[in-house]
């Protein structure tokens, strides 16, 4: 079962009100997650995105799709990053977030990957 | 990588150019060659001794049978769907087994410059260029450029449509346009390193070795091409560049800006190789870019350590290149040596002319260098701020983490 675990808001201002010892210790902290989630061929991706700040939203503005800057406001609901793995169950899932959880103190959203429909 | 690998890949742009001249049809020529190569990383190392007697020739054959075979299913399709056209081609009936040097040298210069056609987007010619003469296969390609295997697959098959629309032909191009066309491989094989070596994408995938690809590649139009100084240049400035690398990163992966580099971990071998190379190119031909960085690059690889490097030599060499290939990143590298020569003030006074530059809108790499700068000068504060603002603008992890590590060492 495949499951997207996304973390929220932005990593500019999380790394700027840490010190630099925590921000060494997370990084060892990914490096190390996602080598292991690589290890036992869960891990199907993993990526960062850049600051909300560098963001465009593309709204439906008289009738014509209009894109512009931002958003600025709610970087806190903002995707910051996110995992999916392939797991053997829930539980899993929720265990690789509780560990990433347990160390960022933000809360991070489980959600499994809809299937297609089955086949039998 | 098994030794016959290197082999396969040397082969795939001659197998692929005697293919092409002599059924023309790059697209579908490709395809087989591109199935020849993944037949024979299945069976040579079956064979007694890894690899056949002839490798050539067992590729070219492959190669010739599958794309009759494609022929033959294309045209009994055709026959089905009752059309009139056939596209039946005469069966390859003899293998040519003798390579001919010059023939080989043409046929791998002209493929290169067909994967790199103007009429391509630079993400197709880079997958193509390293599908078709680089020999890597679609999986390869695919894995190193983080992009799906199918997307890939699709991206390459679109790029040969868009060659043959384009009406264009598996010939050198002619001498009028042969300088902007040669720019343009430089250019791709620029980004080909840029890709390893950057790592900008993923916080934990690995990238295959797109970088020694990137040399390989740039090694190989070299030799095709021992008279251009550009080529020469830019072979010499992957090398310089590259030679650095293991001292570039820490064992989390985190960057180690140059002056802090451990020099005693840079590839000395690699550093002669490029400086032999660059003496052996400057004053040969034209000035360009890739000498002129490639120069540069040098300057700093064999200096000793940070503060016992040549600045005005490189101040020097910056200022040439921003009259040979005027830009804001060279007046941006400008600034740094500027500073490093005549104090940070003065390098924060031409960057000062940057601000508003529409150019460098969407890079963190302004507000970095200016960091630096501010931090040199002494402005804590203001340092702090701008590697702020430039870790909020890198679209990079890595540069992020580097940037927020370099705020919170002026925490006070």
């Amino acid at each position: 079962m495949k499951y997207m675990i996304m973390t929220f808001g932005d990593q500019a201002s999380a790394l700027e009100v840490h010190s630099r010892d925590w921000i060494r210790q997370m990084i060892g902290f990914m490096k190390s997650l996602n080598r292991e989630l690589v290890a036992s061929g869960e891990l199907v991706s993993a990526d960062g995105l850049v600051d909300p700040s560098q963001a465009r939203t593309v709204r439906f503005e008289g009738g014509l799709p209009v894109a512009t800057d931002g958003p600025f406001a709610e970087s806190k609901e903002s995707l910051a990053g996110y995992w999916i793995v392939d797991v053997e169950d829930e539980a899993r899932a929720i265990e690789i977030a509780a560990r990433i959880v347990a160390f960022v103190e933000c809360p991070i959203e489980v959600r499994q990957v809809a299937d297609a429909p089955p086949e039998v | 990588m098994a030794p016959f690998e290197d082999l396969l890949r040397e082969l795939a742009p001659p197998v692929l150019g005697t293919l092409v001249r002599r059924h023309g049809q790059f697209d579908a020529c490709e395809d087989a060659v591109q199935e020849a190569l993944l037949a024979a990383a299945e069976q040579w190392p079956q064979l007694p001794g890894g690899v056949p007697d002839n490798p050539r020739a067992w590729l070219l054959t492959v190669a010739s049978r599958r794309l009759v075979d494609a022929w033959r299913s294309q045209s009994a399709r055709r026959r089905r769907e009752d059309t009139l056209a056939s596209l039946e081609r005469p069966p390859v009936s003899h293998v040519d087994t003798s390579p001919d040097a010059d023939a080989d040298v043409d046929d791998t210069l002209t493929l290169l410059f067909l994967c790199c056609h103007p009429a391509l987007s630079v993400t197709s010619q880079l997958a193509l260029t390293l599908r078709a003469v680089g020999g890597l296969q679609t999986a390869e390609i695919a894995t190193a450029l983080l992009v799906p295997e199918a997307t890939l697959a699709q991206r390459i098959s679109r790029a040969k449509q868009s060659i043959k629309r384009a009406g264009a032909r598996f010939e050198l191009p002619p001498p009028s346009e042969r300088a902007e066309r040669l720019r343009v491989v430089l250019h791709v094989l620029y980004l080909v390193f840029n890709e390893g070596y950057a790592t900008s994408a993923g916080p934990t995938l690995q990238r295959t070795d797109l970088t020694g690809e990137a040399i390989r590649l740039g090694r190989l139009l070299h030799h095709l091409l021992p008279a251009e100084a550009e080529v020469a240049g830019l072979l010499a400035l992957l090398l310089l560049t590259d030679a650095r690398r293991a001292a570039r990163t820490d064992a989390d992966g985190l960057l180690i800006p140059l002056d802090e580099q451990d020099r005693t971990r840079w590839n000395a071998q690699q550093i002669r190789d490029g400086v032999t190379l660059l003496g052996r190119t400057l004053g040969s031909g034209p000035i360009g870019p890739y000498q002129l960085q490639a120069a540069i690059a040098a300057v700093h690889d064999e200096a000793p350590s940070a503060t016992g490097t040549d600045w005005p030599q490189i101040l020097a060499l910056y200022e040439l290149l921003e009259r040979v290939s005027p830009g804001p990143v060279v007046t941006l590298n400008r600034a740094v040596a500027l500073a490093m020569v005549h104090g940070p003030r003065a390098g924060l006074a031409l960057l000062g002319t940057l601000d508003g530059d529409e150019r460098l809108a969407h890079t963190h790499r302004l507000e970095a260098v200016r960091a630096h700068l501010l931090e040199r000068a002494g402005d804590t504060l203001a340092a702090q701020a701008a590697y702020r603002r430039a870790a909020r603008m890198t679209a990079s992890l890595p540069e992020q983490r580097y940037l927020a590590l370099r705020a919170a060492r002026l925490d006070v």
